[in-house]
């Protein structure tokens, strides 16, 4: 018994370094080898920071839209029974079906002047395609599930006699809501949004065919990545790509000791 | 990155099944993109019939087709290639450099090194309704340009050297240009896709996208610039260490070169090695690849900063 646990703990220990640490641990030494130096040198370009700060803001813009918009679809769900909803709720889960680069080519031909949606939106003067505005909308398309699937159990086991008691003791909707649904899905719309935060900072297939990848205005940090790639620059491809991966993980611990907290709390 | 190239290697192999009964000899191509229809529908099929008539075995060609640097990348990491077909020789200079292709590896196949030509083109609506004529024509106020990156796409850096050769070496017709450049795509397919589907007034591509574009029923004129960059498409084999060169990996360079090969890349867009050239320049022109990629396209390169500049005024 206590020996099958501790084959067990080390193969999950072993895994977990083969598929996770490994990969990681060699992107951060080949970046900070020859120390900070370097790294800076690498990102000294406008080009690299402007390309960062374009994925930073563009992620968390998406991760807000989403935490709100997924909050409410998970809701919508739950709460509600209505014509089509399981086909609604079977698409939630396409744009993680789809690939990136499928999805890329559909925004194009959606918002391409081609479309009549794309002409439409041009006619009234609104270009979301090749424009920082396209690098949202993709992010957004291709997060959208996140946030919805991390809501959605939570609200199935939230006993509705919850809500409607404090509805019949006089709360009004909105607080109801306030009072009684947000703390309970507070933690899985946190967890949902890290995902959607962390996914927005990587995705390249879909924004690299919708953004347009245009230096210092639609060129985001992974296309800038994949760029140095090409180009024979392995030293700035990998200080950029350290930089990412050092900024999910300050945000998972930050979670991590967010979720811990509030368990504690709850008791 | 790696990773994806490796099993995208691995998934654009393809092509031929075996026919003939008795043994078989295998051939593994890297190329780039663009010459993949020139390949599949044309060489292919006829070197393995070239091949079955003089050995009387049949060969099977597996052919993977990804961005040139990718390309040489994955055959320098070990993907266990024969013969490479890249979109400049710089890339194969590179896997020379690594001792994988004889350092004389432009002594070996067809004019030094090249196995076909093409040109840079501008591909302009049917037509031409805004009279373009030349790279000068795309510094006009308000045109859009459709032009793949540099930094992504190693082809591209014919299309930037292009404009710059063309305007006599001038870095402000560069940063014009790139000021109308409404979309960088990854790669000139994309860029070339873009354009059908209505973006842009102009994209800067080549000769044998728009004849391949042509071969596939879609329809837009192109006009030649004078003068303009004249493309060289190299070839070369592939060397392990340790192990003899695959046979047929000679015999299919010289097939490309040969009349019947030229006749077919001619086909499907490509310029024969014999045949006249418009007004134009090489690569020479910049001091061969290894300089204009370091001092032109590097992270601080002048055409890089001028890209980017030309980016900052719109």
């Amino acid at each position: 018994m206590t020996l099958g646990r501790l084959a067990l703990r080390s193969a999950a220990t072993a895994f977990l370094l083969l598929l996770v640490v490994l990969p990681v641990g060699t992107l951060l030494h080949r970046t900070f080898a020859g120390g900070l130096g370097p790294v800076i040198a690498a990102l000294g370009s406008r080009v690299a920071w402007s390309a960062l700060w374009l994925t930073l803001w563009s992620a968390f813009a998406v991760t807000i839209i989403n935490a709100l918009l997924g909050a409410v679809t998970a809701w919508v769900l739950v709460r509600y029974r209505f014509p089509g909803r399981a086909l609604l709720n079977a698409v939630i889960d396409l744009p993680i079906a789809v690939p990136t680069v499928v999805s890329g080519i559909m925004l194009v031909i959606l918002y391409g002047p081609q479309s009549p949606v794309g002409a439409f939106l041009a006619r009234h003067g609104v270009k979301v395609l090749f424009q920082p505005l396209g690098v949202l909308v993709a992010l957004a398309f291709i997060t959208f599930p996140f946030v919805v699937r991390a809501v959605e159990p939570v609200l199935v086991d939230l006993e509705r006699e919850q809500e409607e008691a404090a509805f019949t003791l006089g709360a009004w909707p909105y607080a109801t809501f306030r009072r009684v649904v947000l703390p309970a899905i507070a933690p899985a719309i946190v967890t949902g949004s890290l995902l959607t935060f962390a996914r927005a900072l990587g995705e390249f297939g879909t924004v690299v065919i919708v953004a347009g990848n245009l230096p210092r205005r639609t060129l985001t940090a992974p296309v800038y990545i994949y760029g140095a790639v090409e180009s024979g620059e392995p030293q700035a491809a990998s200080a950029m790509s350290a930089i990412l991966v050092l900024i999910s993980f300050v945000l998972i611990v930050l979670v991590d000791r967010y979720t811990r907290r509030r368990q504690r709390e709850r008791g | 990155m790696r990773r994806l190239a490796c099993l995208l290697v691995l998934c654009a192999c393809s092509s031929g099944a075996p026919e003939a009964s008795g043994p078989t000899d295998h051939l593994i191509v890297a190329a780039y993109t663009a010459p993949r229809e020139a390949m599949e529908d044309g060489i292919i099929p006829a070197f393995r019939a070239a091949h079955r008539a003089r050995t009387g075995r049949d060969v099977i060609v597996h052919s993977s087709y990804q961005g040139s640097g990718a390309q040489a990348r994955a055959v320098i990491a070990g993907f266990e290639a024969d013969v490479v077909l890249l979109a400049l020789a710089g890339d194969v200079d590179k896997i020379a450099k690594a001792g994988l292709v004889a350092a004389d590896w432009r002594a070996h196949a067809g004019q030094d090194g090249t196995v076909a030509r093409t040109l840079v083109v501008l591909a302009v609506r049917k037509g031409n309704p805004l009279g373009i004529t030349d790279f000068a024509d795309l510094r006009r106020p308000g045109i859009e340009v459709l032009c793949p990156n540099p930094r992504t796409s190693g082809g591209a850096m014919w299309n930037v050297l292009a404009i710059y050769g063309s305007a006599g070496n001038d870095l402000t017709a560069v940063r014009d240009v790139f000021a109308n450049v409404v979309v960088m795509d990854k790669g000139a397919r994309e860029s070339v896709i873009n354009f059908e589907r209505g973006i842009g007034d102009v994209a800067i591509t080549y000769e044998q996208e728009v004849v391949a574009a042509r071969l596939a029923g879609r329809d837009y004129d192109a006009v030649v610039p004078s003068p303009t960059m004249i493309i060289d498409v190299p070839a070369a084999v592939v060397r392990r260490p340790n192990s003899e060169d695959n046979p047929a990996a000679a015999e299919l360079i010289a097939f490309l070169t040969s009349p019947e090969g030229q006749e077919i890349l001619h086909h499907y867009g490509f310029r024969r090695l014999d045949a006249p050239l418009p007004p134009g320049f090489g690569i020479d022109r910049f001091g061969g690849w290894p300089r204009a990629q370091k001092e032109l396209f590097g992270q601080s390169g002048t055409l890089t900063r001028v890209i980017e500049e030309g980016q900052e005024t719109r």
